[in-house]
């Protein structure tokens, strides 16, 4: 068989980014770099505390400064949801763009516009509240679900449905499959733990900014951060009652997001406001304080139980998935599925029981962080397959490869109605290299350790799915499209809703492309886009995009066989023709094997098309995939523990991955790096931390004391092995699997076990701090 | 009103006057008339993000940078003579600093970043009485006295005496730093800087220096520091007194290095903790006395 590289063209080879030149210069334009003549600048006034009710907000001092303001009286005040991902029957709605009722603290309750970011300020400092009522702030869900608790919210809307909100749990979720009564029976071994996670912020480097410009016709343009340009229009007209077609929501790059804009974000709609009123464009840039109140991961308390055979064979599984969902719905009910979906989905437990619950507090609102709750469930889990391992005295990766979800099973991380069959799975392969590479079998137990400095090597297995897609229809919407033409030179223009996060989304498409109608991926224009010319894409989410620019450029050669069929003579059946990149001529090739004088170059059809005015040859496409296919990860990590400051450092790591046919080898190996890092913040370092009595956040959002790893905290290069797996997804575009989450979800479930291995401590709360370190090894771990 | 909403970090959120003396005669004029309300920027990394933070809201602010001739490291009489405008960098790149003085160099290489450190001084970082300030521990154990001027006169203040309590040291209203002045070393000494923090780059959750003088195996003097464990940064009196005229060892390193939680006082804060920083300031001093004491063996072959 030959290897990608030489089976392709394109795909398989590492070409530049287009855009890395001008990113790494400056040059590329970003929402807030974005200005228009006579644009006002918008700020934003939040409530001063978490949980209050407002009598009053008075708003003259700010009006004689000549600054245009609005409050909850001047916007629609019917709630909504920010995400439109679940269909409308199953979508929880509890948003107001401004509220007399704010529920955190950095709830928007009015907003002002003026001719200089100055003016704005002093203006927003002006406005002064009357409250009804303060309440204390509920920081804690568990202490939220108790009868002595404030209702945070009483009533919301399901669809269009009003339903009450009871104990503050603002939507449920439980399943049960098998018998588990059987499976506690049959179990040899239980065991049962409850781990906590941490609120992390997702810390994408561009801070959200939305620009609202009012044109002549009475049409909006939009300028703003998001991953989903379609969403964020059906929401404004939604929410408006904005005819879809006055709106138009330009692709402006994005500055990373890692989900944090998977919605449309509240300072979009709050633009959209204030141009209105103001009748002038309207600009908010968030600073990065604003925006550390705006969005952060969910908070998940986990309680698992598992049992299994002395064999190592899993009886059962139990999980409580308590999530902190702070004091909006974003997606909560969604998520609550997909826990339950990872936790399926991770290994056989044959009988199971879950139980989620989404419970309101009066913190920033949670919304999708890369993983999207498979960081967190993965990390309980591979600790507690660890715990059973130690306990039954099996090696975890036996444990983990008798019992994992692979090949032939069937599948649904995105939930229950999101389910498909694995048609290639590249685990085992993976394991036995990744364990050659970190030198598996010389690891000692943590018993067999000592001195200051002990290391510590783990192993975490996960995966993550290929967007939404699905055979059926089910709660969730995911359908995306695109527009391939073929210009009259043979060049390509290529128009698309999808958003490239920092990723390669697009990078991905242009080559997949370029390999289907041979023309060079630098030739193929990916066109700045917006909802006007787009079809409907759902948004860059769940790491799925690679499907739907293949799609069309099979269509688009379809039509450029018919055309060669008119060009060459003799020629009848289009079906006959192959298309190839030919490297000497530096294009596409059309030919019919054996026959020399069939042969005729791609920028030869296209010109010809014009030239005799047989039209444009272009497709357009709306593309629903029909399997979210797994792609699988495993790290394998090694630490060491300074046992008396309670530091720790990745040593060492190898990082494997199965996605399938890998279309552009440096991107996902930088993609593995990412992941890594992001996941050892989440595992070692971050928190939003809330002071109990405020409910402020303790760093007042200032990243001085938010922290991140810098490139010095991460293990050297030449430490860090990328191994990717043999194998090729029959439902996938050349055989292609989605990477970017799959390369983050096993991360902190192998730092936790490499530093248990290490130390002999297990922790149950994340992040494991060096505080918490050293607390749990006593006085210093001197011996 | 809530903090977030008084603060907008794109811009400098209040007003103040501005001035930018071109003399130090017009700056401490400039001061002793503006005095109390005006605040000296020279680096501007911390007061500026204080500003923008609303910690601070000077009315008056006096830019000292366009100063002519207090930028310099020199060395003259035995004594390192270090001017207030000064940067980390300059320091960074002096090799008066990296042979003579190495556990300030140790704490320039762990603070902030590059950028940061080409911005910011060196005066500053004292001026602005953070108890995790990275100069203070080194410079104290190094025995730095800070001179101060204003219209009054020049007088000198041991860095000792000179920290009062977070963000408050012992300048009148009126009072400029315009020089820091660190005696060389004897031969035979040495001191190195320790310190730890969530990450590289960040502010120390604690952090230590030790200053040895070994004399035929045996400790002749001895300084201890520690940052962020304490109001204002500390020395470690008991320590010190448990390796003065003690063998050179580690057992004396080690024994002196437990002395020091007599003179600290953490607290629980975002960074960290009261009993985690109480565990590891006597790790922190132990191993800056090793790291110390490893140099000198290296600088005597």
């Amino acid at each position: 068989m030959l290897n990608i590289a030489e089976r392709y063209s394109f795909i398989g080879k590492d070409i530049p980014r287009r855009d890395a030149d001008s990113k790494v210069r400056g040059l590329l334009e970003f929402s807030t770099d974005i200005s228009v003549p006579g644009m006002y600048y918008g700020r934003i006034v939040y409530s001063p505390h978490p949980f209050a009710d407002i009598e009053e907000i008075d708003t003259r001092e700010a009006e004689s400064m000549g600054a245009v303001v609005i409050t909850p009286k001047d916007v629609p005040s019917k709630p909504f949801n920010i995400r439109l991902v679940s269909v409308n029957e199953v979508t929880f709605k509890d948003w107001n763009i401004l509220t007399f009722s704010p529920r955190y603290l950095g709830d928007p309750v009015a907003a002002v516009a003026a001719p200089s970011e100055e003016l704005a300020q002093k203006a927003a400092e002006s406005i002064k509240f009357k409250f009804r009522k303060v309440y204390d702030p509920i920081l804690d869900a568990f202490e939220s679900m108790g009868s002595q608790s404030a209702p945070i919210r009483e009533k919301i809307l399901k669809g269009e449905e009003e339903i009450p909100v009871r104990r503050n749990v603002g939507a449920e979720l439980n399943y049960l499959e098998g018998d588990l009564e059987k499976g506690k029976r049959e179990a040899d071994v239980v065991i049962e733990r409850a781990f906590k996670t941490n609120r992390r912020y997702h810390f994408q480097l561009e801070p959200k900014t939305s620009l609202c410009v009012p044109e002549h016709d009475g049409r909006f343009s939009i300028y703003t951060t998001t991953q989903t340009i379609h969403n964020t229009r059906i929401l404004i007209g939604q929410v408006f009652g904005i005819p879809l077609s006055k709106i138009s929501v330009k692709r402006i790059p994005i500055g990373g997001s890692f989900g944090s804009s998977i919605q449309t974000n509240l300072v979009t709609l709050i633009s959209v406001a204030l141009c209105m009123k103001a009748k002038k464009p309207v600009k908010i840039s968030l600073t990065r304080e604003e925006d550390m109140y705006d969005h952060a991961d969910y908070e998940m308390h986990l309680k698992l139980r598992v049992g299994a055979r002395r064999s190592g064979e899993l009886t059962f599984g139990e999980l409580v998935n308590i999530m902190d969902i702070g004091a909006h719905q974003v997606q909560a009910y969604p998520l609550l599925g997909t826990a339950l979906g990872w936790f399926v989905s991770l290994y056989k437990w044959k009988n199971i029981k879950y139980e989620g619950k989404a419970v309101y507090t009066n913190k920033t609102p949670s919304c999708a962080f890369r993983g999207y709750g498979a960081p967190q469930i993965s990390w309980a889990v591979e600790s507690i397959m660890d715990e059973l391992a130690e306990e039954l005295g099996m090696d975890p990766l036996d444990l983990k490869l008798k019992n994992y979800v692979g090949l032939g099973d069937v599948f649904w991380g995105q939930g229950p109605t999101v389910r498909s069959v694995i048609r290639s799975d590249g685990v085992k392969e993976l394991v036995e290299k990744g364990k050659q590479l970190i030198g598996w079998d010389r690891r000692k137990p943590p018993s067999m350790k000592q001195g200051r400095y002990r290391t510590g090597i783990g192993f975490g297995r996960s995966f993550h799915t290929s967007g939404a897609g699905g055979p059926i229809s089910g709660e969730v919407i995911d359908y995306t499209g695109a527009t391939l033409k073929l210009n009259e030179d043979g060049t390509l223009d290529y128009i698309t809703a999808l958003q490239d996060h920092g990723g390669g989304t697009l990078e991905a498409h242009a080559k997949i492309i370029a390999e289907e109608l041979g023309v060079p991926p630098h030739l193929i224009n990916i066109v700045p886009s917006d909802t006007s010319v787009t079809p409907y894409d759902v948004c860059t989410h769940a790491s799925r995009g690679t499907y739907v620019g293949g799609e069309a450029a099979q269509i688009v050669k379809s039509k450029v066989f018919e055309a060669a069929t008119r060009i060459l003579p003799k020629a009848v059946n289009p079906e006959a023709f192959k298309l190839v990149y030919d490297e000497t001529l530096e294009q596409a090739v059309v030919y019919v094997e054996g026959m020399k004088d069939m042969r005729i170059t791609l920028s030869e059809i296209a010109r010809t098309s014009w030239q005799r005015n047989w039209g444009t040859i272009a497709a357009t496409v709306s593309y629903r995939a029909t399997s979210a296919p797994p792609t699988f990860t495993v790290f394998f990590v090694e630490v060491e523990v300074d046992t008396y400051t309670g530091n720790v450092k990745p040593k060492r790591v190898v990082a494997g991955a199965d996605l399938g046919t890998v279309i552009n080898p440096k991107l996902a190996e930088g993609q593995l790096h990412g992941g890594f890092v992001m996941g050892w913040s989440m595992a070692y370092l971050e928190d939003t931390i809330y002071d109990r009595r405020t409910g402020e956040l303790l760093n007042k959002g200032m990243v001085v004391d938010y922290k991140i790893p810098t490139s010095q905290d991460s293990p050297k290069l030449e430490d860090f092995k990328v191994i990717f797996a043999n194998t090729y997804e029959p439902t996938g575009p050349y055989g292609a699997k989605g990477l970017g989450e799959a390369a983050l979800n096993p991360v902190a479930g192998a730092v936790a076990n490499a530093i248990y291995n290490a130390v002999g401590v297990r922790f149950y709360t994340l992040p494991i701090t060096p505080e918490r370190i050293l607390e749990a090894i006593s006085g210093g771990g001197k011996q | 009103m809530s903090s977030l909403n008084r603060m907008n970090t794109r811009i400098l959120p209040t007003s103040f006057n501005y001035y930018e003396p071109r003399t130090i005669d017009e700056a401490l004029k400039l001061l002793s008339e503006l005095s109390p309300e005006v605040r000296i920027l020279a680096g501007g990394t911390d007061l500026i993000v204080k500003m923008k933070a609303r910690q601070v809201e000077p009315k008056n602010i006096i830019n000292i940078k366009r100063i002519e001739g207090l930028r310099y490291i020199t060395e003259e009489k035995g004594k390192i003579k270090i001017g207030a405008l000064a940067t980390w960098r300059d320091l960074e790149k002096s090799w008066q600093i990296s042979k003579k003085i190495p556990a300030l160099f140790d704490a320039i290489s762990v603070m902030g970043s590059v950028q940061v450190r080409s911005m910011a001084t060196i005066a500053g970082n004292l001026c602005n009485a953070s108890p995790a300030a990275d100069s203070a521990p080194p410079l104290l154990v190094h025995g730095a006295i800070v001179k101060a001027s204003s219209i009054r006169g020049t007088r000198e203040i041991p860095l000792d005496k000179f920290f009062l309590s977070p963000g408050k040291t012992i300048l009148m209203p009126d009072e400029i730093v315009v020089e820091i002045e660190i005696p060389v070393p004897p031969q035979r000494s040495s001191s190195a800087f320790l310190k730890l923090s969530r990450t590289a780059m960040d502010l120390a959750k604690a952090s230590a220096a030790a200053y040895l003088e070994v004399e035929d195996g045996k400790v002749v003097d001895a300084k201890i520091a520690l940052g962020a464990v304490a109001p204002r940064p500390v020395r470690s009196l008991s320590a010190e007194a448990e390796l003065i005229g003690k063998p050179a060892t580690e057992e004396t390193f080690s024994l002196a290095s437990r002395q020091v939680v007599k003179d600290i006082s953490p607290i629980d804060d975002i960074r960290s903790t009261a009993s985690y920083r109480k565990k590891v300031s006597p790790i922190l001093v132990e191993d800056a006395l090793k790291l110390a004491f490893s140099r000198i063996r290296g600088e005597l072959g």
